[in-house]
């Protein structure tokens, strides 16, 4: 379903992703898993377009200059020239780091702008039922300014609004980072009903034991380069991977 | 007595450079909010649709509300060729558009002076005549602005609260990187945004000018008013400059009428506040909090 081949991003001279390549197979929940500052968020960024609209709309106001090579193929077509909000109208869809909701936007609103490319009214109000069934307490909320939600709701909320527009692979970064620990397992409860409904996930996650558990292939990164692979046992027997990259 | 006809001095005053200022924050704000762009050019703009407003009614006999439509489908286009041209391609980089922007103004500024030369014109009212309340005159032109102005700005509020296009406006001026992700074009967005911005900026122009004398430097202190507005009640918060407009323009109205030499304070108090009230809250009314840093 999405093959990334050979791509290598740079934010001025550093490089941040390294002459990278692997896939997600249709109805796959994948994991990129890795220490922070491995490149899993701007791998991520990278396959969604927002690293080349930044490339394209700072030009290099921040950071110098950016660098993107490598072939993205998502459905058998190339996606790496194509602008990120073209992107998302092919099923494609993000759900980005620290879950930023439009702050001042109602959840009902932040759901409205995600299906923003949904112009039939009634199927809006078929995926904001959908959503709500799997979030109850968004609907409890549809009314409040979302910017006040707790982490957990504004979490909620993010994935709620990346479901929006039917999404055939969903990226979600980092969705368990500063969550009391009741609400990462709700939160990765969540994910796998999604993956139940069809929806295939990349997961980019620091919680490896969970994540382990749910996903069915890995991808340990470190320093912009693929390091391992495989399922979640496998990977927890090598000892030294273990140690040095995943810290349990 | 004489306190009964400053009051409804004050409120008419104080509604009419409320409103204005109101019209103009929101158009500032909206282009600020989803763009980043400081666009000092803002007034002059609403000068330039003053100066159309003259030409067609005086010099080419148009009818004064055909004249209003015509300043503003004209003074927009030239706002969004502006934009196209001047703006978009160094708009990520904040001091060059300011500069580009103050540049912009200033050429408008001397080509009306150089067209029209630098002495006050006026333009007739659209209704003549006026009302009396409780011994105060009220011209049926400053009537007519405040329910035009307030009409307005319902407009423009309904219209970014409920439809789709203004809901894409909205999450831009929130989160540009999100509202990508969420399939909308936010470089075509900021083109209709400049639209509406600067249409905005040329209503009012078109509004006000009955109200007012036209001469080349006449978009000065409505852009010192405004910003003023917008850093008051927050920048990027439309709430906020919506509020703040209405705070400063009853402050000057309350000046002007009850201190003595006040049309010639009236900035200056209008401004104290606005840094009192930073000074206090330095986010402004309604301060918003940005996230666009990775």
């Amino acid at each position: 379903m999405l093959e990334v081949s050979n791509i290598t991003v740079c934010f001025d001279k550093a490089m941040i992703i390294n002459d990278l390549s692997f896939h997600v197979n249709a109805g796959e929940l994948v994991s990129l898993v890795g220490p922070n500052g491995a490149g899993k968020s701007t791998l991520l960024r990278a396959i969604t377009g927002i690293v080349s609209w930044e490339k394209k709309v700072l030009r290099g106001t921040i950071g110098g200059d950016i660098t993107f090579r490598g072939k993205v193929m998502f459905e058998g077509e190339r996606i790496d020239d194509v602008p990120a909000h073209q992107i998302v109208e092919r099923g494609l869809i993000h759900c980005p780091e620290r879950r930023r909701p439009f702050r001042e936007l109602t959840v009902l609103e932040n759901l409205y702008a995600g299906a923003y490319l949904v112009k039939d009214k009634k199927e809006v109000q078929g995926h904001i039922d959908q959503v709500y069934e799997l979030f109850p307490r968004l609907k409890e909320r549809s009314k409040q300014i979302s910017g006040t939600l707790s982490g957990g709701e504004q979490q909620m909320l993010a994935i709620g609004r990346a479901l929006m527009y039917k999404p055939k692979l969903l990226c979600i970064d980092e969705p368990s980072t500063g969550l009391a620990p009741i609400l990462r397992s709700e939160v990765f409860e969540k994910i796998s009903k999604i993956r139940e409904l069809g929806i295939t996930i990349l997961l980019v996650e620091q919680e490896v034991d969970s994540v382990f558990k749910m996903a069915t292939r890995n991808y340990v990164l470190s320093s912009g380069k693929i390091i391992a692979e495989g399922a979640g046992e496998e990977l927890l027997k090598d000892e030294g991977l273990r140690k040095t990259y995943l810290g349990l | 007595m004489i306190h009964d006809i400053k009051v409804l001095d004050i409120i008419i005053s104080g509604l009419i450079s409320g409103s204005t200022y109101a019209i103009l924050a929101l158009g500032f704000s909206l282009i600020f909010g989803v763009a980043r762009i400081v666009n000092i050019a803002h007034t002059a703009f609403y000068m330039l649709a003053a100066y159309v407003i003259y030409s067609a009614t005086y010099k080419m006999g148009i009818h004064p509300i055909v004249a209003m439509i015509i300043a503003i489908i004209v003074i927009t286009f030239l706002g969004i060729i502006c934009y196209k041209f001047l703006i978009e391609p160094i708009r990520e980089r904040e001091a060059a558009v300011l500069i580009a922007t103050i540049a912009l103004a200033m050429v408008f500024q001397e080509s009306m002076l150089l067209g029209f030369g630098g002495h006050y014109l006026s333009v007739q009212p659209l209704i003549k005549g006026y009302l009396a309340i409780m011994g105060v005159k009220i011209m049926w032109q400053q009537l007519l602005t405040i329910i035009i102005a307030v009409v307005t700005l319902g407009a423009v509020w309904t219209w970014l609260s409920k439809t789709r296009t203004g809901l894409a406006i909205r999450s831009t001026a929130q989160d540009r990187e999100v509202a990508n992700l969420m399939g909308m074009d936010e470089g075509k967005i900021a083109v209709i945004t400049m639209g509406v911005s600067v249409a905005l900026a040329a209503f009012t122009g078109a509004v006000v000018v009955p109200l007012t004398v036209l001469n080349p430097f006449m978009w000065l202190h409505p852009l010192v008013m405004m910003m003023a507005a917008v850093v008051l009640g927050g920048m990027g918060s439309l709430k906020g400059s919506f509020v703040g407009a209405y705070i400063l323009g009853f402050t000057e109205a309350l000046v002007v009428f009850l201190l003595p030499g006040g049309a010639y304070l009236k900035v200056s108090v209008a401004l104290f506040i606005m840094v009192l009230v930073l000074v206090i809250r330095p986010e402004g009314l309604y301060g918003v909090y940005f996230e666009e840093e990775r």
